[in-house]
């Protein structure tokens, strides 16, 4: 049986300015249910390729895929009408309505008699936005926002998920916490797509791996082979580890 | 033919004292990025300053000084000059649309004075008699034309080459540096307001002098000259000849001013007599409906720089709300 | 100084806090300084007016008073449609002007730039159609009803008074417990934030322009009725329009209304204590301070 992968990019160029294309060409397939980890140095282009697929960066030339349809020029709020859900890194929930509100804004797309469901589904994922659902989502902490931030994504039922280092900033605990989750929920089915700085927790979670490099593919693998390879290490981090000494404990 | 030369001089006079005041903004706008929606409040101080300076005595107002036309000319460009820094220092800070507003409101407040206190300013009646250069020629329109022609292109010419002077002085690069690069230039130490504060004060000033000159060229000033409708000609004037550059400072005003005395000749052909008034917005109109096109389709003017202006004008689409200075700072 | 003074820094305070309402929600979503404003208040009232005119022409049971008002089923009925109208203008003006310029990540300052343009075109046209001459919905004379403290007010003063809080309470219900409320804070806050979760940034961009086009209409009407219909009537009223919006605090409507009563009242002062002719510095004096002191004005989030 084959369907249409869940996530495509085709020789994928885009960039804020038309003169300086940060993602350089990337050929991305995602198959439906994985969990695939970018993953890559400062400036490589991580954020801005995840946030060319959500439709917040100009394409220049190449193409995006979901689930086989073209999406390229289709914009922001088209893609997660068609289950595409995005998460990104700062400034993702709405800071001057409440918890309760910016779960109403998400379900907002659902069909009337759905979302008060898929609401209360929320909250009872994640009980501590359920404590007080009132209150005015900027008096948050890092790890809430994060919290509301995934809630809000997943209020739609998204096939494909794409979150953008939601541990920055967070405890390890929570990191931990929140990782966990993630792969709870990719084991209902969500295509997840994450990036992330931390290789270790990301690694120990995810299907895949692809490593981005100034804008290029410069690597891929299964997340378990890559936690040893020597290659991460040296696309990442240079000359502070030697070849033989694997970079992360395998899960 | 005399008769066309004289209408000739005078209409290349007063495109000039258009010239003086888009060469002003541009010192403003140009070297500042400071968007002052209140050009008209500061040509009337250094019109009405002028004229009461110059100006025999009046019946009902203060007055009677009867000094020399440059020393009226010099105290509108002065005063004018002070006033735009009495300004700038309250609302410089502020960012650039609410510095828009701030400086509308000025005009505004500067049009309600000029209007209300009669003992000063004569009210809406005005300033008459104000002494005109060269009077003594009066008789002859040629003459007369010329004469106040020479005198214009030399402060044009003057004020050109002292601008041109100014930008590529230190106190100039100074200001380049600010506008194209803040952070770096506060790092070196420089006080990017103090600087803003200054070029904003010279541009009022040369306003200031325009307006002077204008009060003595037509010899009669009204506060109905300064209305919002002249801050608008200037802008368009800059913008069309190109904002940032100070040729196309005076190339705007000659294009425009052109422009308004043909559709103003136009009108009154067309129209009967009982309908010029109403005729006369159409001139607005047209003149409004230019400024936003060439804002749209050419926005750097003929004479603009298109580096100056497409840090303004921005580039790639897919922006819902225009980008904020915050975020072209970040992507620029 | 009398209590009359409260009645017509009410009325006139409702009538800036109205526009304001459509400035402060134009500027907290599309996110720059609309200069033209006052004229679509100005455009709202001369459609209203030809409607009218229209209307009566038509019928003329539909001018005849309804007592104890001076005006008759036409100016309500030309009021829904001038508020069409207006909508339909502003809608005009974003689709050929700020559209265009906001899709080339334009300036703020080059958006005022051509807000400024727009609004000496738009207020020149009304001229050159209308003319400068003052025009008036109905040439019925009011008698003021003795409220009581030495205050006096015509029942269309009242009417008009009514109609502003009843329009301030819908749009903010509106803003608070609708969908369409929650986008237009949202986008607001964050128009990218806005497209991700699935609101359509434009829809609620264009929601945005009529919803203050209308509110502009009704202002524009009301000071009509209340006072006379000019071109130049936006213009006289835009300072107060800003100033009521940026101390109230950009982007809360119960903050403009109650900045515009307050630039009413202190109007009223004004003119009661140094004179009819000083009314504009009142604005204008407001603004300076609260740009130096506060500029997040009074309900508004801090920059």
């Amino acid at each position: 049986m084959t369907r249409a992968p869940a996530l495509t990019t085709s020789a994928l160029v885009s960039g804020y300015d038309r003169d300086l294309p940060i993602i350089r060409g990337v050929d991305l397939k995602v198959s439906e249910g994985e969990f695939v980890v970018l993953l890559g140095p400062n400036g490589a282009g991580k954020s801005t390729l995840v946030k060319t697929i959500a439709g917040l960066v100009p394409v220049h030339s190449g193409s995006v895929a979901l689930r086989g349809e073209d999406i390229t020029a289709a914009p922001a709020h088209w893609k997660v009408r068609h289950g595409l859900a995005f998460v990104p890194q700062t400034e993702n929930i709405f800071g001057t309505l409440t918890i309760h509100e910016n779960l109403q804004i998400a379900a907002n797309i659902l069909p009337k008699d759905g979302r008060a469901g898929r609401i209360a589904a929320q909250y009872a994922m994640f009980p501590d936005l359920g404590l007080r659902p009132g209150q005015r989502a900027g008096a948050l902490s890092g790890g809430q926002r994060q919290m509301l931030a995934v809630a809000r994504a997943l209020v739609v039922q998204p096939s494909v998920l794409i979150l953008d280092e939601p541990s920055a900033g967070l405890s390890p605990k929570i990191v931990g916490e929140v990782f966990q989750r993630l792969k709870a929920i990719n084991s209902t089915g969500v295509t997840i797509v994450l990036v992330e700085q931390n290789v270790r927790a990301a690694l120990a979670v995810a299907d895949r791996a692809i490593i981005l490099v100034e804008g290029k593919v410069a690597h891929e693998g299964e997340a378990a082979t890559l936690a040893g390879d020597p290659i991460v290490a040296e696309l990442y981090l240079g000359a502070r580890h030697s070849a033989a000494t694997p970079v992360v404990s395998a899960p | 033919m005399l008769d066309l030369f004289a209408y000739g001089a005078f209409f290349l006079t007063m495109a000039l004292t258009y010239a003086t005041i888009c060469l002003g903004l541009n010192v403003q706008w140009g070297q500042t990025g400071l968007f002052n929606v209140g050009v008209a409040g500061f040509v009337a101080i250094g019109g009405y300053v002028s004229a009461l300076l110059t100006t025999p005595e009046a019946a009902d107002r203060v007055g009677g000084f009867g000094l020399p036309i440059f020393v009226g000319w010099a105290g509108g460009a002065l005063a004018a000059g002070l006033a735009t820094f009495f300004v700038g220092a309250i609302t410089i800070r502020l960012r650039s649309d609410y510095l828009a507003i701030a400086t509308f409101g000025v005009a505004v407040a500067i049009h309600l004075c000029v209007l209300n206190l009669e003992g000063l300013t004569g009210g809406p009646f005005g300033i008459g008699f104000i002494p005109r250069p060269f009077a003594s020629t009066a008789g002859d329109p040629s003459v007369f034309g010329a004469l106040n022609l020479v005198v214009m292109v030399l402060v044009v010419g003057l004020l050109y080459l002292f601008l041109e002077r100014l930008v590529r002085s230190p106190w100039g690069r100074v200001l380049r540096a600010i506008r194209e690069d803040e952070p770096a230039a506060l790092a070196l130490g420089k006080n990017a307001v103090r600087y803003r504060l200054e070029a904003f004060a010279i541009g009022g000033a040369i306003m200031g002098l325009a307006g002077a000159a204008q009060a003595h060229f037509i010899g009669f000033i009204a506060p109905d000259n300064y209305m919002p409708t002249l801050t608008f000609q200037v802008w368009a004037m800059l913008i069309v000849g190109g904002s940032g550059n100070n040729r196309g400072a005076i190339l705007g005003a000659i294009v425009v001013w052109g422009l308004w005395a043909v559709s103003a000749g136009l009108v009154s052909a067309v129209f009967p007599p009982e309908q010029q008034a109403r005729a006369a917005a159409l001139q607005i109109v047209l003149i409004g409906a230019s400024l936003c096109a060439i804002l749209l389709l050419r926005p750097r003017g003929i004479l603009g720089e298109v580096s100056m202006v497409s840090r303004h004008l921005g580039a790639s689409p897919t922006q819902i709300a225009p980008a904020t200075e915050r975020q072209n700072a970040e992507q620029a | 100084m009398t209590a009359q003074i409260l009645i017509d820094g009410l009325i006139a305070g409702s009538m800036i806090g109205l526009g304001a309402i459509g400035v402060t929600l134009t500027y907290s979503i599309l996110r720059f300084a609309n200069f033209a404003h006052g004229d679509m208040i100005s455009w709202g009232a001369y459609f209203a007016y030809a409607a009218s005119a229209l209307l009566g022409l038509a019928s003329t049971s539909l001018t005849t008073p309804i007592a104890p008002f001076s005006f008759g089923w036409s100016l309500p009925l030309a009021t829904v449609v001038a508020v069409v109208l207006t909508a339909a203008l502003a809608l005009l003006v974003d689709a050929v002007l700020f559209g265009p310029l906001r899709a080339r990540r334009s300036a703020v300052i080059i958006l005022v730039m051509a807000s400024f343009g727009a609004a000496l075109t738009l207020r020149s046209l009304l001229e050159f159609i209308f003319t400068a001459q003052p025009a008036y919905f109905t040439d019925e004379l009011q008698i003021a009803i003795r409220l009581g403290g030495g205050m006096r007010a015509t029942p269309d003063q009242l009417l008009t008074l009514a109609l502003a809080v009843v329009v301030v309470t819908a749009v903010h219900l509106m803003l608070t417990r609708t969908a369409i409320g929650r986008s237009m804070r949202a986008v607001s806050e964050n128009p990218q934030l806005s497209g991700v979760v699935g609101i359509d940034v434009r829809s609620v961009v264009r929601i945005v322009w009529v919803l203050g086009a209308a509110l502009a209409c009704v202002a524009g009407v009301m000071a009509g009725l209340l006072v006379q219909i000019r071109p130049q009537m936006g213009l006289d009223l835009l300072l107060p329009l800003f100033a009521a919006a940026i101390l109230g605090g950009i982007g809360s409507v119960p903050g403009a209304m109650i900045a515009g009563l307050i630039v009413g009242l202190a109007e009223a002062v004004a003119v009661q204590t140094i004179g009819a002719e000083w009314r504009a510095s009142v604005a204008f004096l407001i603004l300076v301070a609260i740009l130096i002191l506060r500029p997040q004005g009074l309900f508004g989030r801090a920059a």
